[in-house]
């Protein structure tokens, strides 16, 4: 008979042990599950981040229209050709305006001889008037007709001597213009522009590296998405994974539910017993050797103590100061001990 | 900048440096070139280290004298900082680049 008062308390441990982990274990899956919602919460909204990200690497966003960096590249390569292309215009036409002036000049100076020639002949005629003049004096009256012709050929070179005296004075002028029009496209021509033709290179160089920049950092990011997105996968999906508790919890109640009827089949069969053998009913010892055979079975000394408590002290689990594995909620170290 | 250009030949050979201040010598050598008569009018210049952009220019108008004659214009040779300027302005394009 102790034997069966023995086992029923067994029974009766084992139903509070089997009760205080099923509690146990579903506070601790809800807790977890808490943390990963809260987990796929926050993998959502990377995944959101590293999209967001997708449209910064592809381009820069102008007027709300995101403008991709492959065509900004394509816009200032234009551009720079456009540049050099009306560079080397301008340097065509600063040279054509420079041997055009170098023409000119010659051609000036061309006439200033000329103007110097005129000015000799010019002299000739004069001293030919004033050698026809003393001849047509030392004629006398027969030379009266010929030094009228003197005195205006004289008058002629007088004339054409102001004239000229005027016309080079003009040229000097236009000598003086050509020449400060010529210093003046010097300093134009002479600004070397070839550093601004070869940034052109420089930057086309620098373009490419930035597209081939932007082309490795999408890809990465595409990448990253992806992996963001089966990340968020997983996470959700281990959430769903985690909702075991509630089978398992009634699992474990079909499981309470038989120890309790096979609890009650002994209650009767110890019942009937007595009925038919009184002398069963007084109270023999507790069989210790079977119970220290029992105990020696378990490896987590908690439990082996809340056994010894209520096989051999007689407490009801609900007497127990700690009748589950940790009946207050999940730990943040984890209470459960590994054997 | 320096050149050679041999009696009646239609070949001149330039080295050092192309600028500015080569424009009246440049000029003089253009002109005595499309005075020959052989096709095409070669300009080697494997020899030239340094062209500027008003260098360019007087290269262009040498192009256009050679259109105006009906001749041919050739640039032989370039290398170093002259045909990275050749690349950047897409002479090529513009002229008959020799290698």
């Amino acid at each position: 008979m102790s034997l069966a008062d023995m086992q029923q308390r067994v029974i009766h441990a084992l139903m509070a042990e089997i009760s205080s982990t099923s509690t146990f274990v579903e506070t601790e899956a809800e807790a977890l599950s808490g943390r990963f919602q809260r987990l796929v919460l926050s993998a959502d909204q990377q995944t959101a981040r590293v999209e967001s990200l997708t449209n910064l690497a592809i381009g820069i966003v102008v007027d709300g229209e995101v403008v991709p960096i492959d065509r900004i590249a394509g816009l200032l390569e234009n551009t720079l050709s456009d540049v050099v292309e009306k560079i080397l215009l301008l340097s065509k036409d600063s040279m054509s305006m420079v041997y055009a002036l170098d023409e000119l000049n010659a051609n000036v100076a061309r006439v200033d001889k000329c103007m110097e020639q005129l000015g000799g002949v010019n002299r000739t005629t004069n001293m030919l008037a004033l050698n026809a003049r003393i001849e047509a004096e030392r004629a006398g009256t027969a030379g009266a007709a010929f030094r009228v012709v003197a005195q205006e050929v004289r008058e002629l070179s007088k004339v054409t001597q102001e004239l000229a005296v005027s016309m080079q004075a003009e040229l000097a002028t236009v000598t003086d213009g050509i020449a400060s029009g010529h210093a003046t496209l010097q300093r134009v021509a002479t600004i070397d522009m070839s550093e601004n033709i070869m940034a052109k290179d420089k930057l086309e160089v620098l373009l490419s590296a930035l597209v081939r920049r932007t082309d490795s950092l999408t890809s990465i990011v595409s990448d990253a998405v992806r992996e963001a997105e089966l990340m968020s996968a997983d996470v959700g999906g281990m959430v769903t994974g985690i909702q075991f508790q509630d089978r398992m919890r009634q699992r474990l109640e079909h499981v309470v539910d038989t120890l309790q009827v096979i609890n009650q089949a002994i209650d009767e069969l110890k019942h009937s017993s007595i009925a038919a053998v009184p002398a069963l009913a007084t109270d023999a010892p507790p069989d210790l050797e079977w119970v220290k055979g029992l105990l020696e079975r378990f490896t987590m000394s908690e439990m082996r103590a809340r056994f010894v408590a209520q096989l051999l002290d007689g407490k009801r689990p609900d007497e127990l100061p700690d009748h589950g594995p940790d009946a207050s909620g999940p730990s943040e170290s984890g209470s459960v001990e590994l054997f | 900048m320096q050149f050679q250009l041999d009696n009646n030949s239609s070949i001149v050979r330039m080295s050092g440096e192309f600028t500015f201040t080569d424009h009246a010598q440049f000029k003089s050598m253009v002109t005595r070139l499309f005075e020959t008569k052989d096709a095409p009018v070669v300009i080697d210049i494997s020899k030239l280290e340094f062209i500027d952009s008003a260098g360019l220019g007087m290269l262009l108008l040498a192009r256009d004298e050679a259109k105006k004659n009906n001749r041919p214009l050739v640039l032989r040779g370039p290398s170093g900082q002259v045909k990275r300027m050749f690349g950047v302005t897409k002479f090529d394009a513009l002229f008959d680049v020799e290698e």
